[in-house]
């Protein structure tokens, strides 16, 4: 059982203005940061930042991310070897020995993010597990290093002040160990066409592994081709044997190209078993293994609503979905809250609604980043509504 | 501390006079760049397992199991047509010949690199890679030598040649792609549900 952290830090992280960096657009010019803004707006915003104790961040955040880790590993594991689950998962049945395969081999995982409810004070709770194809890693990694970096030096924050955040250093370093595990094949990276938010995420990915000392390629998602024996090829015709994807398995596995997938010889990350922790059935799978755990909120699969001991209200959202789409707050069986979005064919979960924190009209939501099975920095994004959407904000935050 | 303590600016930095990363490489296009001397190496390229043995100092069967991986590699690695004739407008009349496993076309390796190695005095193979003399008229790389990737490493007859040590290394293995686009297609039937164009990405 977690420590309750509560105990010491009995109190909320706060939310403090600072001036914006006056050169903060160059900067981002100069260092290829290209979707600061989007659809007009603001998505990177360094007019505020979060401040977290120590204690915070260590006993508050960091240790329940590992444990949270562990727990999500265990539904893996259990999932894999029950077909009546994989069906809960709507893992189709063509994909099951893919998936199975992946994990019995115990395929190395690159990263994750774990989105949690966290007011600074009291139990982090787990809203969703972004196992398969988590963003923002350069906002996070660098960017908001960089803009922690600029204010010390500019004597802005104090030297002291310090950040929840080693991903790029993990992330390099754990590219160095996923070399070594997979010697002699060179590193392919795609996402889809069209998305400057998921090209910029994949770049930086790729420049890490090229620091780890690994051959890259990058292709699109639409672009991959297949030769008559069934391997994988980019536009210039290399077969693809290690392959970074920034689209999810659920996709993948449905598409003309998915039936080819676990026939031909590619080492995937992340790799397939992702696919059961980026599914929402994760949640009430972790309540019914790890009931009352003081990181997890209440979840249960559509037919089994009736062990919910609770008349208050449930977030209602899609087995697959990214970025806050299609969720609805449902309160006395009737939609208050609900966000737009082309996900939900496949069913939905219900979680028991916790609020976001709120400070003044935003709504804070942490990632919270694993490289392998470690920890390894927080993201902070806020919105002006209770659900979190791909438009939020994404500000910076210190230790102190 | 609780952050990465460093991080090299300089590799970050993405500004104008740094690569684009929406560059397609093309094939054959790749020059050696010649900026930085430490990551050059020295490397001799030999056509023949008599070449080899003449000029590295290696035992004929040495040189010939040498010639013969790289012949493995210039199959696995080597460009790949549908046709002779389409192989043949770019190496040249009688330079391609049909991949082993059928079915391709490929050009015929016109040698092998081999690193030069100052250990024990005598020369020994980096890998086996093959080479291959560009031949498509009026190209700027009409006649000259490059690896299977496309990479030109020089003009033919040269004693020696000065190439990146990426150059040494295996080359990923080349197919014939039969078909594209098996992948994606939920993406783009999603963004067009909302009826909004999408620059965020599928990420979450």
């Amino acid at each position: 059982m977690a420590k309750n952290p509560a105990a010491g830090a009995a109190e909320y992280m706060l939310r403090m203005p600072i001036k914006e960096r006056p050169d903060w657009e160059a900067r981002a010019d100069e260092f290829g940061f290209k979707f600061h803004s989007m659809y007009g707006e603001r998505y990177w915003d360094e007019r505020a930042y979060y401040q977290f104790s120590l204690q915070q961040i260590e006993e508050g955040i960091e240790a329940p991310t590992e444990d949270i880790h562990q727990m999500c590993l265990a539904v893996v594991e259990k999932v894999v070897s029950d077909d009546q689950l994989m069906r809960r998962f709507c893992i189709p049945l063509h994909q099951w020995d893919f998936v199975r395969n992946s994990w019995i081999n115990g395929d190395p995982s690159l990263y994750s993010r774990i989105d949690l409810a966290y007011t600074g004070e009291g139990y982090a709770k787990l809203y969703e597990n972004n196992a398969d194809t988590p963003t923002s890693v350069y906002e996070t990694g660098f960017w908001q290093w960089l803009w922690l970096k600029d204010n010390v030096d500019a004597g802005v924050l104090p030297r002291r002040a310090d950040q929840f955040n080693s991903l790029q250093e993990k992330l390099v370093n754990r590219f160095k160990d996923l070399h070594t595990l997979t010697p002699d094949r060179q590193l392919h990276f795609a996402c889809c066409k069209d998305t400057e938010e998921d090209r910029g995420t994949v770049q930086y990915l790729e420049d890490c592994a090229r620091a780890a000392g690994i051959d890259t390629h990058f292709v699109y998602v639409e672009d991959i081709g297949r030769d008559a024996a069934g391997n994988f090829s980019d536009l210039e015709d290399r077969i693809l044997s290690w392959m970074f994807k920034l689209y999810p398995w659920e996709f993948m596995f449905n598409e003309d190209f998915g039936s080819l997938l676990g026939t031909n010889n590619i080492r995937w990350i992340e790799p397939p078993w992702k696919s059961i922790l980026s599914n929402k059935a994760l949640l009430p799978l972790l309540w019914k293994m790890f009931p009352n755990h003081p990181n997890l909120l209440p979840a249960f699969f559509e037919d089994e609503l009736h062990l919910a001991d609770t008349s208050d209200s449930m977030v209602k959202k899609p087995l697959f979905s990214r970025e806050g789409a299609n969720i609805s707050i449902v309160r006395n069986a009737s939609e208050v809250a609900s966000s737009p979005g082309p996900y939900g064919s496949e069913g939905f979960i219900y979680q028991a609604t916790y609020m976001l924190p709120r400070f003044g009209d935003h709504y804070t939501l942490i990632g919270s980043w694993l490289v392998d099975d470690e920890a390894a920095g927080i993201s902070v994004r806020e919105d002006s509504g209770p659900i979190t959407q791909d438009m939020s904000r994404y500000l910076p935050h210190i230790i102190l | 501390m609780k952050r990465s303590k460093h991080i090299d600016l300089d590799m970050m930095r993405k500004g104008s006079k740094k690569r684009s990363f929406l560059n397609p490489l093309a094939l054959g296009i790749a020059v050696v760049s010649l900026t930085s001397c430490s990551s050059q190496e020295e490397v001799m390229v030999v056509n023949s397992p008599e070449e080899c043995v003449a000029t590295s100092g290696l035992t004929l069967v040495e040189c010939e199991a040498a010639y013969q991986k790289a012949q493995a590699e210039a199959e696995r690695t080597g460009p790949k047509y549908n046709s002779s004739g389409e192989c043949e407008s770019e190496f040249g009349s009688g330079q391609c010949t049909q991949t082993r496993s059928g079915g391709y076309f490929m050009p015929m390796m016109t040698g092998f690199m081999m690193g030069r190695m100052l250990s024990g005095g005598g020369y020994s193979g980096y890998g086996y890679n093959p080479v291959y003399r560009y031949n498509r008229p009026y190209s700027a790389q009409h006649n000259k030598i490059m690896t299977a990737d496309g990479t030109v490493i020089g003009s033919p007859g040269q004693s020696s040649y000065r190439v990146d040590k990426n150059t040494l290394k295996s080359k990923p293995t080349v197919t014939k792609t039969v078909s594209r686009g098996g992948f994606g297609s939920t993406a783009s039937a999603k963004s067009s549900w909302g009826g909004g164009k999408k620059s965020g990405g599928w990420g979450g």
